[in-house]
């Protein structure tokens, strides 16, 4: 079994996003295969220097550095929509994979769960 | 001509509220139709807003359906579980005896027959069933 969790929400509107990140990390803690896609707005997940704090609310680049630690085994970012909202790897979190073909991901995967 | 080995053991996951999204109108209707069908659920497992469902303290108006009522009265008559993920629950208000007393909160409010309990439920689910279905609020 490996899972492919769908992240096209971007941050810190909805709590949607950081639950479909705690399925991730809950199913790394028992040992199952588990990475991320960031797409469509989902993709602002992954840009550097978020202030957070301004809206009381904890940036989320924490928790996506930490996903590794846990044991996602790889994070990807939707190419096309990382051009669509200027991101590019002098902008974004270390350690992201651009995928250039999203349908080929999710064929790789024999689970994917979207964020609600 | 659905054979045998077509039959699905399911888990559902509900991450949308009733009263703000169809979620769980529409995964009682699948579960419905699935028993129906032949198929079993192994579990379902309430996330995000979907915990709302296991209020036992919503009062809609009597000429509206009950959906927390409806769901336990599912639940109930197939031997599903029905468990209400830990962490969404007690951020929105949803707490048994247990968190009650631990938390030092007024009241409790889990409808029987749901429990409470961790995300490990939900990976445990994706393991032992065959299909996994979400029920998302949509929009």
């Amino acid at each position: 079994m490996s899972t492919l969790i769908v992240i096209d929400q971007s941050p810190y509107g909805t709590w949607a996003g950081r639950e479909a990140l705690d399925m991730a990390f809950s199913l790394a803690a028992f040992d199952q295969s588990v990475s991320l896609l960031f797409t469509g707005a989902g993709v602002n997940w992954l840009r550097k220097a978020q202030t957070a704090s301004e809206i009381e609310q904890k940036s989320v680049e924490k928790n996506i550095s930490a996903a590794p630690i846990f044991g996602v085994k790889a994070i990807y970012a939707d190419a096309k929509a990382c051009v669509q909202y200027g991101l590019g790897l002098d902008n974004m979190l270390a350690g992201v994979a651009m995928a250039e073909n999203s349908t080929e991901l999710l064929h790789e995967h024999t689970h994917t769960a979207f964020a609600g | 001509m659905a054979a045998t080995s077509s039959l699905q053991n399911y888990t559902l996951v509900i991450t949308g509220a009733p009263y703000s999204s169809q979620a769980p109108q529409t995964a009682l209707l699948f579960a419905r139709a699935a028993i129906a069908a032949g198929h079993t659920l192994d579990r379902v497992f309430l996330y995000g807003d979907g915990v709302h469902l296991a209020s036992s303290l919503s009062a809609p108006p009597s000429d509206e359906t009950h959906w927390a009522n409806e769901w336990a009265r599912f639940l109930k008559g197939n031997s599903v579980p029905g468990v209400a993920c830990i962490a969404s629950a007690l951020r929105r208000g949803l707490v048994n005896e247990s968190e009650k007393k631990r938390y030092e909160l007024p009241a409790s409010n889990l409808l029987e027959p749901f429990i409470i309990a961790g995300l490990g439920e939900w990976v445990e689910g994706t393991m032992a069933s065959s299909r996994v279905i979400y029920f998302h609020a949509g929009g």
